[in-house]
């Protein structure tokens, strides 16, 4: 009965019929989707204590880099680069509008407030998700097409903790270090900016510098880039995990995971920025 | 024989990175020799420009509505604070045109379109494909590279129009609706900083880096080799030197621009 009333629904609207499959198709990918992600999470454990030598290649393999991207220093000077460009640009617009307001001596505040609260969690998501999110979808693709999966599990390795997990672990330990690498870059960089080209006192910088920069934002802003990190990791090595047709596909899986990977870390960014610092901005330049 | 000359040990590591960089530079070049050759290839462009529109648009605007209310947020408040809350209209004008609709561009070019055009090319190269065609005498560079090149040019172009627009409306929204501020003033003053150097080079920077995306992701796909694993490597490293490429040439862009067209 139900079989032909869904027949000749088909034959009577195919265009409906086809969204209503694309919908469904989509409601159960986001279902595998979370399964895939609890499962990845839950297997952390059997990552830390049975797989501990895979995690640390992996681990390895994200901050230096293999192949090309070692040459140019890996993981560590890519994310210094793209964090110190985007310091760059907030010591210059910071000064440009703070100048155009008549404070330009007030730069070292946008160094504070822009570099911690907004730069270093989107620069930094995304530039994970370019760099080994993207890698980790390459790899897992290639060994999806190639069936190494596959061979993984018939040879009694579940695969989920093995490739999956560790690389989250991986992602997890990978960002404390990091941060604190990147975070110095920009507000050095920043300062560089803002005193050598534009002539500003050092002095007058770092007194407003310190005066803004509130311990609480830059814990904060370190925890929100390890937990991005997390979620990048998690996005990507899905993608990977069920890449299929071919080399191309694999491609197209890493466009599509770096796609939404940004997408979900700059909600994040956003929406937590609004949490934490909300309307009040949380600071007093009246003192 | 080697062993005479002390420098060829040192020359050997440095080998690899210079001639990455010498082959691209070459297709660079080839591409814009072919550019200017006569039969251009529209369809094949058309085609392109479709797909990147296609996989790029809604990231765009979404990517565009974050960055800005953020902006707003952090910057209105501050802003605000000094009392100068009429003027947010300007900041974020400025903001949107000059930095936001590029840089919004850049991820999403980078991240969308140059990624699966080297997954598109890389493939056909491991197939052999690339090979097939200089067989026949069709030259790869002018029937593959060019349109791809100019397509991402095209789109990239509209891609920053559209995340200005949708900027600029998401701005607005905020400052009015959640910072109370004045319609009436935000409207007059988004045009008090930005001027017509500034939309200019807004667009002069989303050519340049539909250019690099494109030359990035053709170079790396035509080259790639090994197998299915190469081609996934070849993605890898587009991304990452797009994303290196675009951020630096935006920083050295805004350097050069900011006090020309700031000054005004």
């Amino acid at each position: 009965m139900s079989g032909d009333v869904r027949t000749v629904f088909n034959a009577r609207f195919p265009r409906a019929a086809r969204s209503a499959r694309t919908a469904a198709r989509e409601w159960g990918r986001l279902g595998e989707q979370t399964a895939f992600y609890v499962e990845a999470l839950v297997n952390i454990r059997q990552a830390l204590t049975r797989y501990m030598t895979e995690t640390l290649r992996v681990l390895a393999e994200m901050s230096l880099g293999v192949g090309a991207l070692a040459l140019l220093g890996g993981e560590v000077v890519v994310l210094a680069v793209l964090t110190g460009a985007a310091a760059a640009v907030v010591g210059i617009f910071g000064y440009v509008q703070a100048s155009s307001l008549g404070v330009g001596a007030i730069a070292g505040f946008f160094s504070a407030y822009a570099n911690v609260r907004l730069q270093l969690p989107l620069v930094v998501a995304n530039g994970l998700a370019a760099t080994i999110g993207a890698g980790a979808t390459a790899q897992l693709g290639a060994m999806r097409i190639s069936e190494e999966i596959d061979a993984l599990e018939v040879i009694g390795i579940r695969s989920i903790p093995y490739l999956v997990s560790t690389r989250v672990l991986g992602g997890l330990l990978v960002v404390p270090p990091l941060y604190c690498v990147t975070f110095v870059g920009s507000v050095f960089i920043t300062r560089t900016v803002v005193i050598l080209a534009y002539h500003q006192g050092a002095g007058g910088f770092d007194h407003w510098f310190n005066t803004f920069l509130l311990p609480r934002d830059v814990l904060v802003s370190g925890l929100e880039c390890t937990v991005q990190a997390v979620i990048v990791m998690l996005i990507h090595t899905y993608y990977g995990y069920t890449a299929s047709g071919g080399p191309a596909g694999v491609g197209e899986a890493v466009g599509r995971a770096v796609r939404a990977s940004i997408f979900v870390s700059i909600t994040i960014t956003f929406v937590l920025a609004l949490v934490l610092y909300g309307k009040s901005g949380d600071f007093h330049l009246s003192g | 024989m080697v062993s005479t000359l002390p420098l060829v040990g040192l020359t050997k590591p440095l080998k690899k990175p210079l001639r990455e960089v010498g082959g691209f530079v070459a297709l660079a070049l080839d591409t814009f020799v072919q550019m200017v050759r006569p039969p251009f290839f529209w369809r094949e462009c058309l085609e392109q420009c479709w797909f990147v529109s296609r996989v790029a648009t809604i990231p765009a605007i979404a990517q565009s509505i974050a960055f800005n209310g953020m902006v707003v947020y952090l910057f209105g408040v501050a802003a605000v604070s000094f009392g100068a809350g009429d003027i947010n209209g300007a900041g974020s004008g400025l903001a949107t045109v000059s930095q936001i609709g590029p840089v919004a561009t850049v991820f999403v070019l980078s991240g969308a379109a140059a990624t699966a055009m080297c997954a598109d090319l890389g493939a056909r190269t491991i197939r052999e494909e690339i090979d097939a065609m200089r067989v026949l005498g069709i030259n790869p560079v002018h029937r593959l590279v060019v349109p791809r090149v100019v397509a991402l040019i095209i789109t990239g172009n509209l891609i920053n129009g559209l995340v200005i627009i949708s900027g600029l409306c998401a701005d607005y929204a905020f400052t009015i609706y959640a910072l109370n501020g004045n319609p009436g003033a935000f409207a007059t003053s988004v045009t008090l900083l930005t001027n017509l150097p500034v939309v200019v080079v807004s667009f002069v920077k989303a050519s340049i880096f539909g250019m690099l995306a494109g030359l990035i992701a053709c170079y790396k796909g035509l080259t790639a080799g090994g197998g299915p694993q190469g081609v996934g490597s070849a993605v890898n490293e587009t991304v990452v030197y797009t994303f290196m490429a675009l951020l630096i040439a935006n920083v050295i862009i805004s350097v050069i621009t900011a006090t020309t067209t700031l000054a005004t």
